[in-house]
């Protein structure tokens, strides 16, 4: 019964929509909303509509959303048309020109049926150079309705953030997630004479310890991460469990020795407050990553060689093959931030050397050094000690080299890796 | 404080006013314009404060805006209002198993109102109905004075007379068109037993209202602070997106006439 203006014959509309009869408030506005965002602001659309309500609603409801209202006029067949001058709020909707433009812009094709790779995505939109810190949550390349408040985040650029190699690390960090209850031959756990159980519980111990901190370190950055780089998050997620399940499994085996835990040293816990100190992310990674997770594959590797059952021989290793992936992590994202950032070498170093500054050089702890040797052994058998002993000092020798090697890998000079080798304390984390 | 500093009265009729008032005092302290807000529980109380020159400037209602007009005789200064205020209406909703097909039709049935202070939900849905030829004491009213002295400012009466139509205890109502279409777009209206009969004439709605006396300056500055709000810049976003608009615009009285009329109709100044 209100009157809408005349529509003036000139108004041409760029687009039309067929309502049929839906209500405004039963359906209708799921067609005219998209249809609408679809247009830029100015542009006008026509909706065709048999539904006798909406010419009562429609004007109400554009001048809620701010779109003009230009009027109706009724057609032969007895339905109304209505025009609707685009508003300026709203996010222009992506266009899509047809359904293989898409996965086209990944570069190599996907044979069909085979699944999508988590790196197709990062193809198809790139991780920005710099993270837009308004965008929130937002998945990387949706439309970003502006007037969202600021959020936290700081890691907001790629070259600290994300290294090229982080998709295919994190496929490779989910596709290798295993199952303690399934995967360890815990009925090969056998009792232990009780030298060879107190040495193996310490380890444990000491183990656990160490990957309590690196379940921790990593977590303080998954909430700095910008979401524009969330393969990082997503990644450091995997590790999380990783290391979660790395300490589940130390635990146990230390339970079946039945000869309770070994000792925390004081040495341990300064060594590992030191890398919660960190707070830039490619510091904490090389501290961490490089440099501490690093020297404990050479550590399970020892373990899992001197293992004293199966059981124990298959958690280093299953531990180990993990530990690796995180260290290959670690490697790129610090190669990657020292080319972007020449000045970075320098930082890290002076990392290492604050690190040494507070730590006593009191060596390996001495409980952990004794129950490594004991482990080699066998035993505690003199002339077996000897022998433990000479693999221990081996051990120490292996760390040293490959600790050189994985810095050469993640991009210092062979003399700045043997320098921060040496000032990199043998405390193995 | 200053005595430059600006007080602006508004009234707490939602735990976001004290959100959006901050907001407003914030935006003013970054273009340099010192203002602070104080809080009323109903509007009477902040037009007696704006007369009494206790405030500078009250965020008014329409029914506030008309009595504060009515009572300087016109001289105190309107300042700005929201583009939201602008060409209001109202709705009469109809169940559709009423069977209401045109506005006399309303006799004796019973007809949900809002809040009798409301200017969108009660006064103005009447005084039209009345110029249109309907006779209230011929149709049974059913009031919801949820909100009295906040001149139904939360919308609360007016869901309560969507609610009524919907459950069947009123034949037809009168709500606000925002609301309703809000209620509409938001897919909460069953729609199947609801519709609009009729849609009003246009009305305008709240409006910045300065004290008597309130000085060139201070007017001038207030001016130039509000319409400096830009819905692009997302600190003044959040705060006009609170408060209901996206753009502030100058003022304009002959919105208010059929107000003005309805309240002389109702000897309800």
């Amino acid at each position: 019964m209100s009157s809408p203006p005349a529509v003036a014959v000139a108004t041409v509309a760029a687009v039309a929509v067929d309502a049929g009869a839906l209500p405004l408030g039963g359906g209708l506005l799921a067609l005219l909303r998209p249809a609408l965002m679809r247009l830029e602001p100015g542009g006008v659309l026509a909706l065709l509509s048999s539904s006798k309500t909406t010419a009562e609603d429609l004007p109400a409801w554009c001048r809620l959303e701010r779109h003009e209202y230009l009027g109706s006029a009724s057609l032969s067949d007895g339905r109304q048309q209505h025009l609707i001058r685009r508003g300026p709020h709203g996010v222009l909707a992506p266009r899509f020109d047809g359904a293989a433009s898409a996965p086209a812009a990944a570069g190599e094709p996907r044979p069909s049926g085979s699944p999508p790779r988590t790196r197709d995505l990062a193809a198809q939109v790139p991780p920005p150079a710099y993270a837009d810190p308004d965008s929130g949550f937002a998945p990387r390349g949706a439309s970003v309705e502006p007037g969202g408040p600021p959020y936290p985040f700081t890691l907001l650029d790629r070259d600290r953030a994300m290294p090229p190699e982080t998709s295919d690390l994190y496929e490779q960090a989910v596709a290798a997630q295993w199952d303690p209850g399934r995967d360890i031959p815990w009925q090969k756990a056998g009792q232990l004479p009780p030298a060879l159980a107190q040495a193996l519980a310490q380890v444990m111990t000491f183990l656990a310890e160490n990957e309590l901190s690196a379940l921790y370190v990593p977590s303080r950055f998954v909430a700095r991460l910008h979401p524009a780089y969330a393969e990082v998050a997503m990644l450091l997620a995997a590790q999380l469990a990783d290391e979660a399940r790395h300490i589940d499994v130390f635990l146990k085996r230390a339970a079946l020795l039945g000869v309770g835990l070994g000792v925390s040293s004081a040495t341990t816990a300064l060594s590992l407050r030191t890398l919660l100190a960190y707070d830039d992310f490619v510091e904490a990674s090389f501290m961490l990553s490089v440099l501490g997770e690093g020297t404990f594959l050479d550590l399970l590797r020892f373990v899992e060689d001197h293992a004293p059952d199966e059981a124990t021989a298959e958690i280093a290793r299953r531990a180990r093959a993990d530990e690796a992936r995180h260290v290959r992590f670690g490697l790129c994202h610090v190669r990657h931030a020292l080319a972007a950032d020449p000045t970075l070498a320098m930082r890290l170093e002076q990392a290492v050397r604050r690190r040494a500054a507070v730590m006593s050089g009191g060596g390996i702890p001495a409980p952990v050094q004794d129950a490594f040797t004991i482990l080699a052994a066998r035993g505690d058998h003199p002339a077996d000690v000897a022998r433990g002993h000479d693999a221990f000092r081996a051990l120490l020798e292996t760390m040293q080299q490959n600790r050189q090697r994985r810095l050469a890998a993640a991009g210092f000079s062979n003399e700045q890796a043997a320098h921060l080798s040496a000032l990199h304390t043998p405390n193995f984390m | 404080m200053a005595e430059s500093t600006i007080l602006i009265g508004a009234v707490a009729y939602d735990p976001k006013v004290v959100t959006i008032w901050e907001g407003m005092r914030a935006h003013f302290g970054t273009v340099g314009v010192p203002m602070d807000f104080a809080l009323f529980s109903n509007y009477e109380r902040q037009v007696e404060a704006l007369l009494a020159g206790h405030i500078d400037i009250a965020w008014n209602t329409p029914l506030a805006h008309v009595r504060v007009k009515r009572r300087t005789r016109g001289a105190a200064p309107a300042l700005g209002m929201r583009d939201s205020d602008r060409d209001f209406h109202s709705k009469i909703v109809v169940r559709k198993s009423a069977g209401i097909r045109s506005l006399p039709e309303l006799s004796g049935r019973r007809l949900a109102v809002g809040t009798r202070d409301s200017t969108q939900a009660r006064i103005l849905p009447l005084h039209f109905l009345r110029a249109a030829g309907v006779d209230p004491s011929a149709v049974e009213i059913l009031e919801f004075n949820s909100d009295p002295g906040k001149h139904g400012d939360t919308g609360a009466s007016e869901l309560d007379v969507l609610r009524a139509l919907a459950e069947g205890r009123a034949d037809a109502g009168t709500v606000g068109d925002l609301v309703w279409v809000s209620e509409l777009a938001a897919g909460r209206v069953p729609v199947g037993e609801l519709e609009v009969l009729w849609t009003t004439p246009g009305f305008d709605h709240c409006m910045f209202d300065g004290r008597l006396g309130l000085d060139a300056t201070a007017r001038d500055t207030f001016i130039r602070a509000l319409m400096s709000m830009d819905w692009e810049i997302p600190a003044h976003r959040r705060v006009l997106e609170l408060e209901g608009l996206r753009r502030w615009l100058p003022p304009r009285e002959e919105g208010y006439r059929s107000l003005e009329r309805a309240l002389d109709e109702e000897n309800a100044w």
